[in-house]
């Protein structure tokens, strides 16, 4: 019984830092994330909004999770995506910035 | 042995035809990629529900957004090994296929707009 009850511990404590681990990024503040938004909906805040050379519309962002919003402006930020604009844009942000507009963007309203 | 001997034949043909399938089942309209599944893997049925929160929702996303997505990581500008490794076994095809069967898909996404100041209770 004791044993069976230290297996499962020991099953469990890896599975629960592999759900905390990815979490951890996102303490953002969505007002203040409203504010900061501003510069991005130039583009994603206008439905079917063409990037040009190539032309390909730039991505819905509305519903994907903060957790995902935060990686992908770090990602841009650190230039492991390749794209002139958003490592611009995302180069000129603080950790604490991609955080607020990440917790924004997750719960933004839906454009009119 | 006779049998074995008997349907050797009938393997090969199979097997051909299974070579042939995925070519139609990506010109089909409305169909599902066969690749379509090692996707749901991890962005969850039909792309709509990602398996870990820094995943993202695939479904109703721009197909033609995802295509190049999908060239981005093949090609290394986008830097990911989950999804490098993934993107490098696909085909011109496979990329329109899968791009254009997420893109249909029913989506929680939106085009977000800044919106009101926030609303007291």
């Amino acid at each position: 019984m004791k044993s069976a009850r230290w297996g499962a511990i020991a099953l469990a404590a890896p599975l629960a830092f592999l759900l905390a681990a990815p979490v951890q990024a996102a303490d953002g503040n969505v007002e203040a994330g409203r504010v900061k938004a501003n510069t991005c909906m130039g583009c994603h805040g206008i439905p079917k909004y063409n990037n040009v050379y190539p032309t390909y519309r730039v991505p819905k962002l509305g519903g994907q999770s903060a957790e995902y919003l935060a990686a992908a402006l770090n990602e841009y930020k650190q230039g492991n995506r390749a794209h002139g604009t958003m490592h611009a844009q995302a180069s000129s942000l603080s950790e604490q910035d991609i955080a607020d507009i990440a917790a924004f963007l997750a719960t933004a309203p839906k454009h009119p | 042995m006779k049998r074995s001997i008997a349907s050797f034949p009938s393997l090969v043909l199979s097997a051909a035809l299974l070579g042939l399938a995925p070519a139609g089942a990506a010109l089909a309209q409305g169909a599902t990629p066969e690749k379509a599944a090692v996707c749901a893997a991890c962005h969850g049925e039909r792309g709509a529900k990602p398996i870990a929160p820094n995943y993202p929702v695939l479904a109703g996303q721009y197909a033609n957004y995802l295509e190049r997505a999908l060239h981005e990581y093949k090609s290394g500008d986008r830097k990911n090994p989950i999804m490098g490794a993934q993107a490098a076994s696909l085909s011109e095809d496979d990329i329109k296929a899968l791009a254009t069967y997420f893109a249909e898909q029913d989506s929680p996404l939106y085009t977000p707009s800044v919106g009101d100041a926030p609303q007291q209770p």
